[in-house]
């Protein structure tokens, strides 16, 4: 999860082409999974595209007014807050080589046991509350950005540190004028992990209990056998994962462009 | 004036010091080479001049004071240039005055001003990969002169250059030097380069390093590339450059 991420061997497609290219295969997606659904011809085993758009246009309502926005609600405050911990850890691990040795195993044995596992105590300690699926996403979440962050500190040059030394620079003015910069790209690295990861965390903790939410939804569609229920909830986390991506590659494109010395950021 | 008396420095954890013993001086306004074998310590003693470093044993001292008395007495000028990609080259020349909390405005005045004095004043808002290697290095020195200090430590800035493109910086700076009037203190492995810009050469020799002979180059303030080729000049130039073989081989 941790480091840059790759640079281009992929070939080079303009982003109009990347656009038409994206949209083709998501038609073809549709195609062949409405083909194969009408084959099997049992909609509670196979719903086509076309029950569950269905299904969402029936109970546009419910799912967009009442589940989607306590999803939502989980999904930010979740996300804000790993960025928040994972930043914070990043910054005193990388401040001091003594802490990083002593949070460093800790931090990675958090990722080692399963949510799935975890959550009831979750559960026990705050109920089916907001708070207990918060939890849950800032467990999933944080590290990813505490690892690429810390990465990023410590990969500043070390050279350039010394120069702003020998200039007079405290700590502070490293900082915020040479580290931040340089550790941008590993931080907007961990962001990508933490959009997908907080909108399937969120869901996953919905299923094991919650008032609202489009996971509580789909669970109570799985025990009424209704399949296009189950998944329409699943294409609107999607839909909204794949837009909080595309926002956050205009943000990177937008705050790495001066980082890269005024070059373009290639997404 | 500076002043370097006995100074030896270890680094952490290394067995045997890199300099031992160390003294020199180098007058208000002079430009002084130091030239050595490479690994002979040239660039630990500039880390100990500029504080980086603390030495073990012996004083550092400028105007008679200690080094730990003076502030801002001292600028450094690394060998590659060092410039944040991310800052324009206006921007990379005010950071030293950034970091001193100056004045935006004050702060970009002056920027200009030490890039019209490099020739660089219409790249101002142009990123560092716009600039070819030379103009990087004359950014630096911009930069350099903006950290402000009587005492210039000049770290063989003109290394990573092509020997055009280093002559005519070597021109440039002597200029420059005749122009602001501070002291130089410029390592280079390069005799003639140091024979060209300076008034006096000063070897690093021993291993440990522990003495820096010195040689003065008897040439005018006012100089060219033929001066180089005088008897006097070249004799110079053959013993440096045994010295340096000699050393090479310790």
């Amino acid at each position: 999860m941790s480091g840059k991420r790759g640079s281009g061997t992929k070939c080079e497609l303009t982003a109009a082409q990347r656009r038409f290219f994206g949209c083709l295969s998501l038609v073809l997606i549709a195609a062949v999974w409405q083909l194969m659904s009408m084959r099997i011809g049992k909609s509670f085993l196979l719903p086509s595209p076309a029950d569950v758009l269905g299904c969402l246009w029936e109970n546009r309502a419910e799912i967009f007014l009442v589940h989607f926005p306590a999803t939502l609600e989980v999904i930010l405050k979740g996300g804000v807050l790993s960025v928040l911990i994972g930043a914070v850890f990043a910054v005193l691990m990388d401040n001091s080589s003594m802490l990083c040795r002593a949070l460093y195993p800790i931090l990675t044995a958090t990722q080692t046991v399963p949510i799935m596992c975890l959550s009831p105590i979750f559960v026990l300690w705050f109920g089916y509350t907001v708070k207990m699926r918060v939890t849950a996403v800032v467990l999933v979440n944080f590290f990813s950005v505490t690892v690429n962050l810390y990465d990023g500190l410590a990969s500043t040059d070390r050279n350039r540190e010394e120069l702003m030394r020998t200039f007079g620079a405290g700590r502070l003015q490293i900082f915020t004028m040479l580290k931040m910069p340089s550790a941008l790209p590993y931080f907007f690295t961990a962001l990508h992990v933490v959009v997908p990861w907080s909108v399937i965390t969120a869901a996953v903790a919905e299923w094991l209990g919650a008032q609202n939410g489009l996971g509580t939804y789909s669970r109570a569609c799985m025990l009424k056998l209704d399949a296009a229920g189950l998944i329409a909830p699943l294409i609107v986390l999607s839909a909204f994962a794949l837009i909080m991506n595309a926002i956050l590659n205009m943000a990177e494109r937008h705050f790495l462009k001066p980082v890269n010395g005024g070059r373009e950021v290639k997404k | 004036m500076l002043e370097l008396k006995d100074v030896s420095f270890t680094y952490q954890g290394a067995a045997e010091p890199v300099l031992k013993g160390i003294s020199m001086k180098a007058r208000e306004g002079s430009f002084v080479s130091i030239i050595g074998a490479s690994g002979s310590g040239k660039t630990t003693l500039f880390r100990l001049l500029n504080g980086l470093e603390e030495p073990d044993s012996g004083s550092i001292l400028i105007d008679g004071k200690p080094l730990s008395e003076h502030r801002s007495y001292a600028s450094y000028m690394p060998q590659q240039d060092l410039l944040f990609p991310w800052l324009t080259v206006e921007k990379n020349v005010m950071l030293p005055m950034r970091i001193r909390h100056c004045p935006k405005e004050e702060c970009r005045k002056q920027a200009l001003e030490m890039l019209r004095q490099v020739g660089l004043s219409e790249w101002a808002e142009h990123f560092p990969r716009e600039l070819s290697g030379g103009m990087r290095q004359r950014v630096s020195f911009a930069r350099t002169l903006c950290a402000g200090g009587k005492l210039m430590l000049l770290d063989e800035p003109f290394s990573a250059l092509d020997s055009i493109t280093r002559l005519s910086l070597q021109e440039w700076l002597r200029e420059q030097w005749a122009e602001l009037g501070r002291t130089i203190l410029f390592i280079t492995h390069d005799v003639e380069e140091a024979l060209f810009l300076s008034e006096k050469i000063l070897v690093l020799t021993g291993s440990p390093a522990n003495e820096l002979k010195e040689f003065d180059v008897l040439l005018p303030r006012e100089r060219t590339r033929e001066m180089l080729d005088l008897p006097g000049v070249n004799a110079l130039k053959a013993e440096l450059t045994g010295l340096l073989r000699k050393e090479a081989c310790v």
